[in-house]
């Protein structure tokens, strides 16, 4: 099992992949990708996410190619022609509008599709792991909802039981009302004892004093430069490098405040989990892609328009692509180990344990 | 000075977050490249990597005045029961834009302050996001704009409350007396404000990708038409697209703070006096103390 910042970078890989392209042949490698290894890792009991990226695909696709066949009207293929009188309809239907609408509805279908999979493959606790220490306080807050949701969840059903048997019926938004507010009632009641427990267990007896000076003083001057930054780029096109340099010293003074203000929490790990070299070839390869999808935009780039053409495609972008395949390669190949690998994994299923 | 720097650093994280969405209404021809060019999504992946950082850093500095452990207990329960009733829009799809979420949000907001309803609105969107597989790109926005909801709610408390507190010639200090009869207006006033964010949330939310949206010329966006052309257009883009799913959202709020606004208020009331319940060192007696949330 991966890292889950592991699985967070190739996530965000896949998004900036997909977002710098357009091209179909691009996007269906991409997809295909992503469809491999969602069906090699995402095999578990993880979360699933509402709705399938298949799903997904069968609404957005045709939905995205016909919002946009129907309102853009540009392109030199013409399949038909709307009566002009009807407002924004009106007009030609063009193949290429058609084909482009389709085109975004697939890159959708690939960012989904990858947080699909990163949502069924790392735990929620994992993630609550990757909090940064300056957020510690947000990280309770977060393991308190994240732990109470069951039982709020048993409440509920409880609560509509109890009135059930009264005879009240949910039918409207006035029937919640004797639901919600015991649950909210209860809930509270809740917080109440674990507030008293936490005290009690010297929550903030250490740490109950507020951030120096220091760090609000790095937090406004961060703010400061992403604003400065940002409207220099905005503003003044030649000078484009010089906003990016001050909206990343702007981010590099937030993350230094972020740093000081994390410093000052003490973090322990019960069983701190082990960097394998699955986690190193996955970084590789999310980096090899990263750097594909950021530098060769010109070759990623296509456009239907005017006329739809059979889009480029460079071998050695294509397999820089296939970078993000190395989870599933990496999963695979520990499976094909045998009982060797499964003692590891067995092993590492026990690191990973609470 | 620290009340000075915290106040510039909530200016300045609003204005970051405010101008990466609205940065389409008033920015040059050329600025940035339209949708069709290649490193059209450069601008994209700017906006969200700052809107990411303003909420980043207000989430600091809200942190900065330490939580205590009523407050933690607290906010987290609330985050829970709030995702519970998520997980009941999940399951069983309302119509359009509605969501349960939006009205405890505000209404927690309106009890407990800006700050309680910032942390409130960030984190339930984050933590129903995690149980329901919701993570996404679309999470900073959607906490950026549900954390913005519920401080601003704050504000709106705070002023209901200063305004009555005026009226009535109650001692500014006493935060006991703050505690005020729910009336009929101040119901009427945080109906019209859940209506107003169940539109603004849409319109927000719509903003980002808005400029790299295809589709008629007289609804997409071209850098350096002027404001009120830009405007113009994404105002048409947001009645075709949104307005009648976002309407649901609104209207949803809008029933959700009629039918539990009143009871809710309540309980949130009752137990704000109780979790701010502490013993006055100089004092002879317990009393209420101001809140450190």
């Amino acid at each position: 099992m991966l890292d889950a910042r592991v699985w967070l970078l190739w996530a965000l890989t896949t998004l900036v992949a997909a977002s710098s392209t357009r091209s179909p042949l691009y996007v269906i490698v991409l997809l295909l990708t992503t469809t491999v290894v969602g069906g090699t890792c995402a095999t578990g009991e993880g979360r699933r996410a509402p709705l399938s990226p298949l799903r997904f695909a069968v609404v957005a696709v045709p939905l995205s190619a016909l919002f946009n066949g129907l309102t853009v009207h540009f392109g030199d293929t013409v399949l038909f022609h709307l009566p002009s009188w009807l407002p924004l309809l009106g007009g030609a239907i063009t193949l290429e509008a058609l084909a482009f609408g389709a085109l975004n509805g697939l890159t959708l279908t690939v960012i989904f599709s990858a947080f699909s999979v990163f949502n069924q493959v790392t735990p929620v606790r994992d993630l609550i792991q990757l909090t940064p220490r300056a957020f510690h306080e947000g990280g309770v807050v977060l393991s308190i909802a994240l732990t109470f949701i069951p039982q709020t969840t048993r409440s509920l059903k409880r609560i509509r039981e109890a009135q059930a048997v009264r005879g009240h019926r949910v039918e409207g938004i006035r029937d919640w009302l004797p639901i919600v507010v015991p649950l909210l009632v209860s809930g509270l009641e809740r917080a109440m004892g674990l507030a008293e427990a936490m005290v009690a267990r010297g929550y903030g007896a250490v740490t109950d004093e507020d951030h120096p000076l220091r760090t609000q003083g790095l937090l406004a001057l961060g703010l400061l430069a992403l604003l400065a930054g940002w409207l220099t780029y905005l503003f003044r096109a030649a000078w484009r490098i010089s906003a990016v340099v001050t909206m990343a010293a702007g981010a590099g003074i937030i993350g230094l405040a972020l740093w000081l203000t994390g410093r000052r929490v003490q973090h322990t790990v019960y069983r701190a989990r082990s960097w394998t070299s699955g986690d190193t070839l996955t970084v590789l390869g999310c980096a090899l892609t990263l750097t594909v999808a950021l530098t060769q935009r010109e070759t990623l780039y296509y456009s239907p328009y005017p006329q739809l053409s059979l889009p480029p495609f460079d071998p050695l972008v294509g397999t820089a692509l296939l970078g993000l395949l190395v989870p599933a390669i990496v999963t695979v190949a520990k499976e094909d180990r045998g009982p060797d690998a499964r003692g590891t994994q067995q092993a590492e299923a026990l690191d990973e344990a609470p | 000075m620290r009340r000075l720097i915290g106040g510039a650093i909530y200016l300045l994280s609003g204005a970051v977050g405010v101008l990466a969405f609205i940065y389409p209404f008033f920015v040059p021809a050329g600025a940035v490249p339209q949708h069709g060019m290649a490193h059209s999504q450069d601008a994209p992946l700017l906006t969200a990597a700052l809107v990411g950082l303003s909420v980043v850093a207000l989430l600091v500095e809200l942190q900065g005045r330490s939580l205590s452990a009523k407050t933690v207990a607290m906010l987290g329960v609330l985050v829970a029961v709030t995702s519970v009733l998520r997980f009941l829009e999940v399951a069983f799809p309302m119509p359009g834009g509605f969501s349960p979420i939006f009205a405890p949000i505000i209404i927690a907001g309106y009890v407990f302050g800006g700050r309680f309803g910032f942390l409130m609105g960030t984190f339930t969107l984050l933590a129903s996001g995690l149980v329901t597989g919701g993570v996404g790109p679309w999470l900073p926005y959607q906490m950026f704009t549900a954390g913005w909801a519920g401080l601003s709610a704050g504000w709106l408390g705070r002023m209901s409350k200063g305004l009555k507190e005026h009226v009535a010639h109650v001692p500014q200090r006493d935060e006991s007396r703050l505690t005020l009869r729910f009336s009929r207006l101040d119901l009427l006033i945080l109906c019209l404000f859940g209506f107003f964010w169940g539109l603004l949330y849409g319109a927000i939310m719509n903003i980002y990708f808005w400029p790299f949206a295809v589709g008629a010329a007289e609804q997409t966006w071209t850098p350096g038409i002027g404001l009120g052309e830009t405007l113009a257009r994404y105002g048409a883009f947001y009645v075709v697209t949104s307005l009648a799913w976002d309407l649901a959202r609104a209207a949803g709020n809008v029933a959700l703070i009629v039918v539990l606004g009143r009871p809710m208020v309540k309980a949130l009331e009752r137990f704000r006096r109780r979790f701010h319940f502490q013993i006055q060192e100089s004092g002879h007696s317990m009393a209420e103390a101001g809140p450190n949330a």
